[in-house]
């Protein structure tokens, strides 16, 4: 079947990354040409598994790996709508993300090292996606965290760019370390790594259900780190660190949303255990609302983005908390240009003003038109304008929270997450956009067309892909229907489209009147929040928690053990009974004399002893 | 099979002990040609062993192969008897990686170079010996001679140092070290004659031995000696502490074979002479070599954290891998014991390509203390390469060999005690901390100005590097190989179930 090759999509990649490590330092200028030509290869993989797929349907294919006892482990690939939509993305972003590098870090000395590991990370990624088995998934699954390591770290000689790639691996591997402990779980009920095996054996009531709730919890602990969830969300802000098409490639567009994927793709267990979407749904909201309050203070561009991304992924977990994959799916992909786009902008922003900040930025858009309005459709897309893709997959949420598993409160915490992404939105477009242009800007410029070439592309499918989102023909439902494979076709609610219109509406008019008419100023607004506008400007003291934690916890156990190890277990435990023997031995010498009158005495004495033991026995 | 099957073990075994003769005896002082000669003996049974892995059977087939028995001493019933089984084989495709590579970074040493490779070559008999002996007698006796050129190899060629709070001196690490292996091999003596006289066979056969089918109460009292007999050596909490100082005052090629080799001697033994002959005796005791393994995890992990010398991370890092193989082994599964057998190589490998790096940033920057080194990814970016690939493969990623064999130990684990099975998830995160730290602090940041001039890896450390992580990778990616001749040796391990 046409679909078998979808192998080839992570295969080339792989091989790329093996290629150019071996030739990179000779031959420094072909790894960007090898590494392009292998992920628009892998884009042509995906086209022929798409058109193949859309013939014969979903198909999977595995071959062993190695057998231990009566286990068996594989290497194998799932093409489905799911695996279809993602596998898409990332190689289509991948490409655009990478030839914008090359204007983008031209010069470079590290240039074919950056281009080694995109290949790396695509394989890695498209591993992930492809994934018939959880251990391959995981497999996957670390790998992109090495390869964001590598790019977040890819300035290693900024300390604080060492600090952050070091920050973002543990951080996700503590949710890993969960999630390991989850498919472990499973594996330990069903025998078996195979996905659809899991599943059908837990359909088949053979899992235990306790069991179950606990690797399925365990799994979103998994899903939390890599997507950026409440508590586990702070490495991703730091993650800016690394140069800026690695952030919207990996930061935004691929990486980050695996979380999500995970759950959908084992949404068929997680419908069976109500508690997990429970929490999933909490968490989801929770994110949401918490990162688009933070996102409304941040003052560096990048970091608005990166809370704005966490806000929604939020979202997308909160959709398939209220038991709608197929919404969360839709709003990934809306999410993913829109975010490329947006961060690529950004990128253009600093590439062509050198500004990061948003408070020197302004009146940008007579410098960078084309940048101004490809930013603006993707920052509006995401706030939810009426017919842009954000609007429709955002929509989509809101319905799903309405109608879904979940109770009242939560829409009416949506919205109010809603209505907080519309206001960082404004404030974001109107602060960096609009009004006076700064002396310092004078100079700013628009980039090539290396870089604004994709920004377009992403732009336009970030504006046009809500299409998606209609019922266009008898078989294709709408997306949400399709990817999910359900009847239920595409329909609106005039009542929760009209709310999250009226919010976008007034949310970018109040805006408007803080940061372009400045009738309302936005110093004495932020006063009168007072200490809640504190706690948000601090991001709610998790960094500062979670720093107290390693120092006065986690390194004071560390320097304990490692002084309990020297002291007792080597000085008292192993060199106490050592010098006890010296120390008696010491002591001992002291009786050979080598008097012949100091021996006879202690023979006397042995035998006095002696004789009284006997006498009284 | 052909003549030259039976007799590849010997030859492998005589193959050191001949070379160590030789170099005694060497005409001359000309240093290079002693190094050559000794790289050469290191290859060659590097290729016996490859012969002995592309000559093993694991269709299903006979337990030990390979086999050749000569008679000895017959009053006592000791006979020259070797052979080999699965697991055997995978404890010589590591001796066959590492020492080579231990010859070649032992290049460098240039003070009194010939006795350090008498040494060497004593040490790796030794091994060889204990591997591929079926007489306990023998087993013991290499096993011994394994251990004792260890001593001089510090107490003459390692470095002492001084630490904010003590001193560590290289004479103070070798005692420790032999003291507590000498110590083991008393408890291990007393289990071998106790076995020699419970059986009443009249011989040291470990094959006959592992037939016998003791008594369960005598099982009972001799596993334990054995197991910590043993398990000393592979560094068993709490009597590990011989090892991180063991690392720290040794030279890189003895760190690298006492951390990629010696300490697999112990596991082995806990295998060979414990496990296979009394597997009541393994059943009872499992829970504490479980209880043990995983303070060993988890404790070597932490104690790593706060570590400030390159090679005592090293070290504890260590002391926690090892952990694993305990673990691996005391689940008394094959998921667990084939993971543990796979961790075993696995690590003595990654520990090797480590003690490399190390030995590299210590030769040429004179300090291990990650406190002053920073940034030394500029100067030596060959030697960061490979450092990440060898810390990357001890958090456990997956594409290199630990990731199968720690996720094999974890399966087993889970099948049978799910909460130790968390824990040990939990020391494989912890892990990623000291490693990442530790990168962090000696590869990234800001180069200081002392070090604007280091060199970076010579052309031996590059070709040794370059070998062990791409055995790293192979065996991570394409694991089968080595698997499935494990499985067929923990196959005819009766305790073994699943």
């Amino acid at each position: 079947m046409g679909t078998d090759a979808a192998f080839l999509a992570p295969v080339i990649p792989a091989v790329t990354f093996a290629l150019i490590l071996l030739t990179g330092r000779r031959v420094p200028a072909i790894a960007p040409c090898l590494s392009i030509a292998a992920i628009i290869a892998s884009f042509a993989v995906w086209i022929y598994v798409f058109v193949a797929f859309l013939d014969d349907g979903a198909g999977t294919r595995s071959v062993e790996w190695f057998t231990v006892g009566g286990f068996e482990f594989t290497w194998g690939t799932t093409v489905d709508e799911i695996s279809i939509v993602m596998l898409g993305i990332v190689s289509f972003v991948a490409i655009g993300i990478q030839i914008y590098s090359l204007e983008y870090l031209r010069g470079d000395p590290r240039l074919w090292w950056y281009f080694a590991v995109q290949s790396l990370f695509a394989a890695a990624m498209m591993t992930l996606v492809l994934a018939d088995n959880l251990l391959l998934l995981y497999l996957g699954w670390e790998l992109v965290g090495l390869g964001s390591y590598l790019l977040i770290g890819f300035w290693w000689e900024r300390r604080s760019a060492a600090e952050a790639a070091k920050k973002a691996f543990v951080t996700t591997r503590i949710g890993d370390v969960a999630l390991l402990i989850g498919f472990v779980l499973l594996f330990r009920e069903t025998g078996t790594f195979d996905i659809s095996t899991i599943i059908t054996l837990a359909h088949g009531g053979v899992v235990d259900d306790t069991q179950l709730t606990w690797a399925l919890l365990f799994i979103f602990g998994g899903a939390a780190g890599k997507s950026a969830q409440i508590p586990l969300h702070v490495w991703l802000p730091d993650a800016m660190e690394g140069p800026t098409p690695v952030s919207a490639l990996i930061h935004a567009a691929t990486m980050v949303v695996a979380g999500v994927y995970l759950v959908v793709r084992l949404f068929p267990i997680y419908r069976m255990v109500p508690e997990a979407l429970d929490l999933i749904a909490v968490i989801g909201l929770l994110t949401a609302l918490v990162a688009g309050v933070i996102a409304l203070t941040m003052t560096d561009l990048k970091r608005i983005l990166a809370y704005s991304t966490i806000s929604h992924l939020g979202f997308m977990m909160l959709a398939v908390g209220a038991g709608a994959p197929g919404v969360a799916m839709f709003h990934l992909l809306a999410h993913a240009f829109a975010k490329a786009s947006l961060f690529l902008g950004a990128g253009s922003i600093s590439h062509g003003s050198g500004q990061t900040d948003i408070r020197e930025m302004g009146g940008l858009w007579r410098k960078m038109p084309f940048t101004a309005v490809t930013f603006w459709i993707g920052a509006l897309s995401l706030a939810g304008l009426p017919l842009l893709s954000g609007f429709f997959s955002k929509d989509e949420i809101l319905l799903a929270v309405h109608t879904g598993r979940l109770n009242g409160g939560f829409l009416i915490v949506t919205f109010v997450a809603v209505a907080f992404s519309v206001l960082y939105t404004g404030r974001m477009l109107y602060r960096v956009f609009l009004g006076p242009l700064l002396p310092t800007n004078e100079a700013a410029h628009e980039p090539g067309s290396r870089m604004w070439a994709p920004i377009g592309i992403f732009a336009l499918l970030a504006a046009g892909l809500g299409g998606a989102a209609f019922e266009w023909s008898h078989d294709y439902k709408g997306f949400v229907s399709w990817v999910t494979n359900s009847e239920e076709g595409f329909h609106l609610s005039t009542s929760i489209t009209g709310a999250s219109v009226v919010i976008v509406v007034i949310g970018l008019y109040l805006t408007w009147l803080v940061y372009v008419q400045r009738r309302v100023s936005s110093v004495g607004t932020r006063r009168r929040f007072g200490p809640l506008a504190t706690i948000a400007e601090r991001k709610f003291f998790f960094d500062e928690v979670y720093q107290w934690v390693i120092n006065e916890i986690v390194l004071k156990i560390a320097a304990l053990t490692a002084f309990i190890d020297r002291a007792w277990v080597n000085d008292i435990g192993i060199d106490g009974p050592g010098k006890t023997t010296r120390w008696g031995g010491s002591v001992l010498k002291y009786l050979q004399t080598g008097m012949v009158y100091n021996y006879a005495l202690g023979m006397v004495i042995g035998a006095v002893v002696l004789g009284v033991v006997w006498w009284t026995i | 099979m052909n003549n030259f099957d039976e007799s590849v073990l010997t030859l492998l075994l005589v193959l050191p002990f001949a070379a160590a003769l030789a170099l005694v005896l060497w005409p001359g002082d000309e240093l290079r040609p002693m190094k050559w000669f000794s790289a050469a003996v290191a290859l060659a049974t590097t290729v016996l062993v490859a012969w002995v892995i592309l000559g093993f059977d694991y269709t299903e087939a006979e337990q030990y192969q390979f086999v050749s028995e000569t008679e000895w001493l017959t009053q006592l019933g000791i006979g020259f008897n070797l052979g080999v089984d699965g697991i055997a084989v995978a404890m010589l495709a590591l001796t066959g990686i590492a020492f080579p590579a231990a010859i070649l970074v032992g290049w460098n040493v240039d003070a009194r170079s010939k006795d350090y490779l008498i040494l060497l070559n004593l040490l790796v008999g030794g091994v060889y010996g204990t591997f591929v002996s079926l007489d306990l007698f023998f087993l013991f006796f290499f096993y011994e001679i394994a251990v004792l050129p260890m001593y001089l190899l510090i107490a003459f060629w390692g470095s002492s140092t001084n630490f904010p709070r003590f001193t560590r001196l290289k004479e103070y690490s070798a005692m420790k070290l032999v003291l507590f292996l000498v110590g083991g091999s008393v408890l291990i003596w007393i289990s071998i004659i106790a076995m020699f006289v419970e059986a009443d066979l009249n011989t040291f056969n470990l094959v006959d031995l592992q037939r016998v089918g003791f008594d369960e109460s005598f099982q009972n009292w001799v596993f334990p000696l054995l197991m910590i007999g043993f398990g000393l050596l592979g560094g068993l909490w709490p009597l590990h502490t011989w090892s991180p100082d063991g690392h720290v005052s040794a030279p890189t090629s003895v760190s690298m074979l006492h951390a990629g080799v010696l300490m697999k001697l112990g596991a082995f033994g806990i295998i060979r002479v414990g496990i296979q002959t009394m597997p009541e005796g393994a059943e009872a005791w499992a829970p504490l070599l479980l209880g043990l393994g995983a303070v060993n995890v988890i404790y070597g992990s932490i104690a790593a954290m706060s570590q400030t010398d390159l090679k005592y991370v090293i070290g504890y890092s260590s002391v926690s891998h090892m952990g694993y193989v305990f673990l691996g082994l005391a689940t008394l599964h094959t998921l667990g014991v084939t993971g543990a057998v796979l961790q075993m190589f696995s690590h003595g490998i990654m520990t090797a390509l480590m003690f490399t790096l190390a030995g590299a940033v210590y030769h040429s920057s004179h300090t291990r203390d990650i406190g002053v080194l920073s940034g030394l990814a500029k100067v030596m970016p060959v030697g960061a390469f490979f450092f990440a690939v060898a810390g990357f493969a001890s958090l456990g990623l997956p594409g290199f060999s630990g990731f199968v064999a720690e996720m094999l130990v974890f399966l087993g684990l889970f099948q049978t005690y799910p909460w130790i099975g968390a824990l040990a998830v939990i020391g494989a995160g912890i892990t990623a901390v000291y490693m990442l730290r530790l990168m962090a602090k000696v590869y990234f940041g800001e180069t200081a100005q002392r070090w604007e001039t280091l060199p970076d890896l010579k052309l031996n450390e590059k070709l040794v590097a370059g070998t062990l992580a791409l055995t790293l990778l192979i065996v991570g990616l394409a694991p089968f190989y080595l698997i499935d001749v494990i499985r067929e040796g923990v196959r005819h391990i009766p305790a073994v179930t699943g």
